[in-house]
């Protein structure tokens, strides 16, 4: 290493990690090798699962403060970053509320979430005249699917470079982007609380423009919590906003467009690919729905069309009707095991796995401020009760994107720019009435959405029997012959079952966890699934430190 | 005669260790349980024996009824202590409650507690700071003196119920999902007519929490159980280090720490009331309000995380448990707990079940009959 230029660096555990200006903690340690991040009560290690705060496997104690997510949290310079520990002690130094700073937002449209469908949303509004706050929780906002860079230097390809110009648009409209804002707490009547640096955030705005995405649902097999077992979303995020690539060797599976392209990105970025597992089968097998894809939006057709040329020109091995089956370590690395419909088995030696096999949307906002939803059984999962303007059935609170439902960026930012002018046009900015266009366009981006998704396997598997020892609830490490086991005892409702076997109490909600459970109680009761069939929203929407707390209440009580 | 010697209302802890009492006596039991709100899936695992400063302040005329009750708290956790060595552990420990007092005149507030507990047979004591420190230095530094009550503790109400559910299941004890809307005796048969079936049963036991008192209108008593939304928060785990239950002499607040290393925060702050047949939410105003409050009084909590808030239906009365048969109807029998009724829950099972037993209740149960409800005449 170069002994001229001064590096930047923390500790873990004692050694010295060097790392790039903007990288985060997870992808400093990733590049430097170390995935196993915190311990758990069970004495496992875990490491970076999601990439986007919501897991919370990634946790890691810095300079003394336990519980930080590595992912969500920038490297620094002369940080002492440490294992998680399980039980950590309780200890004055770092608990004090962080003083003053606190901020109260109260603009005319506030919109949640800084992705496709939320920076749309803020142009539309700002440009018909509403004043415009957008919060989002990355470091830099773009969302998912224009994965902004946190480092410095040129965009990776045209679609982190339409996302800059997106974001850059948003701002010359006016509207105010904060970033790095964890919203908590979300109460009728359009109250929002949040952390922000630390400090406490606090939004009365007069609408509200939900549009918090989506994430990543995986495959539950025997060893899918190991480290170096990652969401694709995750892998893409090191890659994309990071540089790093997950490992040297990497497979990804699961289902869905997504894969294939993350496959390329890594391959692109000099990732070692060894194997892309796609559970359905190929899209020759579905000729009308590629072609009802394909006559709804030829561009994207065509792009998915040339990603597959891609992946065989780079000698990247992609297998349909294949499906993962089993993770277990293998010295520093993983053999990952994968079945395929004829019966035959692979398995390959990886640094990373990446998972996804779909999506679920992050609606807990929606849910706690009880907008209606219904279940899709064709996603199988909840969808937001929109009407033409995309308003809930919460006057004044919107929801665009992922968040209501699958449906993709070009649909999301269609949303955005419908419910950004209607949530101005509510408050007497604009008018609203010449919207048509933005809607047939919209059912066209839905129609696509629909045909490409009869392609991939979106619906989660009802009849999948994991090994009972396979974990389900990460947080609890909570099997599924437990679930079982609670399943017999009381079978009545999904709260019933985590409370008998603790499913879902951890510190990631039951995100992952809940949706399988739902499915299991509505399987064995025969009911119905729907929005009840979910554990109850609850905040706070993501753990929050009491510190925190503390001073969003001093916050409230200055205001008040 | 019926199929089922035993009907009861309510599947909460009182109708849990009801039937395990009843079923264990041979009888054949089945519990109607409507499967909202009961308080013993939401409660925050107090064992609580001392007058909590919240229902004195609350409602002092209960005061009166709670004192007069202190005897039976104190028997009430010996019968937690007993279920756990027959169907535990609970992760009960009973290391005792600590009441933190801030100021002087709190500190004369729980003397004069102190006293007339010590009189009713409460082992409670008054500490000064450097005694209250020698095992909770965590606590924040104007914390002037406590009140320790040893005969308080706490448990894990989840692992409770699940424990004492498989319990119940093994002696044979039916649970059905249903809805009580009344209840009848005609010939010697006691009907529950249900939202979705009509039960019969050669007795009652109403173990229905809030909803008792609307199935004994009709027979004549005016039993005022009145459902109360309450606020609970949990806190990511962390080293284990406060073994006693905290509360403190004026303000609202429980604090204990689970056997899993988490922080239960709770204390009676109200949760909004969306009537009895929809889960209670969660207000903001209780949730940093009785968080803030923890963390004033330990303030090394500040650095960990609340994980979970939840809301849950309490039920309370007149401040004293509802035991026995209604005058008027003998097939029904009342076994409602009253002011921390999760600790009461199983000697107030007891107690009814020894009343439908025809055996001798652990205490007296003709303090709490049911009669002082009849209702006037017009
Ligand atoms: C947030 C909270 C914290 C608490 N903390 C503590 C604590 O720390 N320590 C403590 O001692 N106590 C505590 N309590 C109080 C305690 O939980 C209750 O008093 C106790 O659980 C009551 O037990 P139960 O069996 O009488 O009734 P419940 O557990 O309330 O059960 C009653 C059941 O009856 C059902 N029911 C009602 N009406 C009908 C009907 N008509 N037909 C059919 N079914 C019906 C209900 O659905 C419910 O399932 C707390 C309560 C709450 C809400
Ligand atoms: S990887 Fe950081 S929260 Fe999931």
């Amino acid at each position: 290493m170069a002994r001229t230029m001064p590096e930047a660096t923390f500790t873990f555990n004692g050694a010295v990690i060097p790392f790039r200006d903007g990288q985060s903690i997870a992808a400093a340690l990733t590049e430097a090798g170390q995935r196993a991040l915190r311990r758990t009560a069970q004495g496992q290690d875990r490491g970076m699962f999601c990439g986007m705060g919501v897991c919370q496997d990634c946790l890691v104690t810095v300079n003394g403060t336990p519980n930080k997510r590595a992912c969500m949290t920038a490297a620094a310079n002369g940080l002492t970053i440490a294992t998680q520990v399980a039980f950590p002690a309780l200890d004055t130094a770092h608990a004090a509320p962080p003083v003053g700073g606190a901020r109260s937002l109260s603009p005319d449209v506030l919109v949640i979430g800084g992705g496709a469908g939320g920076l749309s949303a803020a142009i539309a509004a700002c440009r018909a005249g509403a004043s415009v706050v957008v919060l989002d929780e990355r470091k830099v906002a773009g969302g998912q699917y224009y994965k902004q860079s946190a480092l410095k230097g040129a965009p990776l390809d045209t679609q982190q470079a339409e996302g800059a110009t997106l974001l850059a648009e948003a701002r010359d409209s006016g509207a105010e982007i904060i970033q790095g804002v964890e919203i908590w707490g979300a109460f009728d009547g359009l109250l929002f609380l949040a952390e922000h640096d630390g400090a406490a955030l606090i939004a009365r705005p007069k609408t509200a423009i939900v549009a918090t995405g989506a994430y990543e649902r995986p495959r539950m097999v025997p060893g899918w919590t190991l480290p170096g077992v990652m969401t694709t979303g995750a892998a893409q995020t090191l890659w994309r906003s990071y540089r790093t690539l997950p490992g040297q060797r990497v497979a990804v599976c699961g289902s869905g467009p997504l894969n294939v392209q993350v496959g390329l990105e890594l391959a692109n970025g000099g990732a070692e690919v060894a194997l892309v597992a796609e559970a359905a089968p190929p899209p020759f097998t579905a000729p009308l729905p590629a072609l009802r894809a394909a006559l709804a939006d030829p561009a994207l057709t065509w792009k998915g069309a040339g990603m597959m040329v891609r992946l065989r020109r780079l000698g990247i091995p992609l297998r349909n009707r294949t499906v993962l089956t089993k993770v277990a370590p293998e010295g520093t690395a993983l053999r990952a095991s994968f079945a395929a419909a004829d019966g035959s088995r692979q398995e390959c030696t990886v640094d990373a796995l990446c998972m996804n096999d779909g999506f679920e949307p992050q609606n807990e906002i929606l849910r706690l401020l009880g907008a209606r939803m219904r279940y899709d059984p064709i996603f199988g999962h909840l969808r937001c009760e929109r009407d033409a303007i995309l308003e809930t059935s919460i006057s004044g609170l919107f929801a665009v994107g992922d968040c209501a439902g699958l449906g993709g960026a070009p649909a999301a930012a269609c949303e955005g720019r419908i419910a950004g002018r209607a949530a101005a046009a509510r408050l007497g900015f604009g008018e609203a009435t010449d919207l048509y266009a933005e809607q047939r366009l919209l059912r066209r981006h839905r129609a696509f959405q629909a045909a490409l998704w009869r392609m991939y396997r979106s619906t989660p598997e009802a009849g999948i029997e994991p090994d009972s020892d396979t974990l389900v609830c990460r947080c609890e490490e909570i099997t599924f012959a437990q679930l079982r086991a609670g399943l017999e005892l009381d079978p009545g409702h999904v709260g019933t079952l985590k409370r008998a076997t603790r499913v879902g109490m951890g510190r990631c909600q039951g995100r992952y966890c809940g949706p399988v459970a739902a499915r299991l109680v509505a399987r064995e009761t025969g009911a119905e699934m729907q929005d009840l069939s979910y554990f109850a929203p609850r905040v706070p929407i993501k753990p929050v430190s009491i510190s925190a707390i503390l001073a969003a209440r001093e916050a409230l009580d200055d205001i008040d | 005669m019926t199929s089922t010697d035993v009907l009861i209302v309510g599947g909460g802890i009182v109708g849990l260790v009801a039937a395990i009492e009843l079923a264990g006596a041979g009888m054949k039991v089945k519990i109607i349980d409507a499967g909202i709100n009961a308080g013993s899936t939401a409660n925050a695992g107090s064992l609580h024996v001392q007058m909590q400063s919240r229902f004195m302040r609350l409602y002092p005329g209960q005061v009166p009824n709670i004192e007069a009750s202190l005897p039976l708290y104190r028997a009430a956790v010996e019968a937690w202590v007993d279920l756990d060595a027959a169907h535990g552990p609970f992760d009960l420990v009973r290391k005792g409650g600590l009441m933190l007092a801030e100021s002087p005149d709190q500190m004369a507030f729980l003397e004069q507690k102190v006293q007339r507990e010590t009189a009713r047979g409460v082992r409670a004591e008054l500490l000064d700071r450097a005694a209250v420190d020698r095992f909770a230095p965590w606590l924040g530094q104007q914390i002037i003196g406590a009140e320790l009550c040893l005969d308080e503790g706490k448990l894990n109400p989840l692992v409770a119920n699940v424990r004492l559910r498989a319990a119940a299941d093994r002696l044979g004890v039916r649970i059905e999902r249903d809805w009580i809307s009344a209840i009848t005796v005609e010939g010697g048969i006691v009907e529950a007519r249900g939202r979705n079936f009509t039960h019969h049963g050669d007795r009652v036991l109403i173990a229905a929490a809030w909803g008792a008192g609307p199935l004994a209108r009709s027979h004549g008593l005016d039993i005022p159980t009145r459902a109360e939304p309450l606020h609970m928060n949990i806190t990511e785990p962390c080293q284990t280090r406060i073994q006693h239950l905290i509360q403190h002499a004026e303000r609202s607040l429980t604090l204990k720490q689970l056997g899993t290393g988490q922080i239960v925060i709770g204390g009676g702050w109200p949760a909004e009331d969306r009537g009895e047949r929809t889960v209670p939410g969660v207000l903001y105003g209780s949730l940093l309000g009785n968080v803030a409050l923890a963390a004033q009084l330990i303030p090394s909590i500040g650095g960990i995380r609340i994980i979970r808030t939840w809301a849950g239906m309490n039920t309370t009365a007149d401040g004293a448990s509802i035991i026995g048969p209604l005058p008027r109807a003998g097939r029904i029998v009342m076994a409602v707990p009253g002011d921390a009724g999760y600790t009461l829950g199983p000697l107030v099972a007891r107690m009814a079940a020894a009343e439908m037993l025809g055996r001798d209740p652990p205490r007296d149960t003709a303090p709490f009959s049911p009669g002082r409800f009849a209702a006037q005449s017009p």
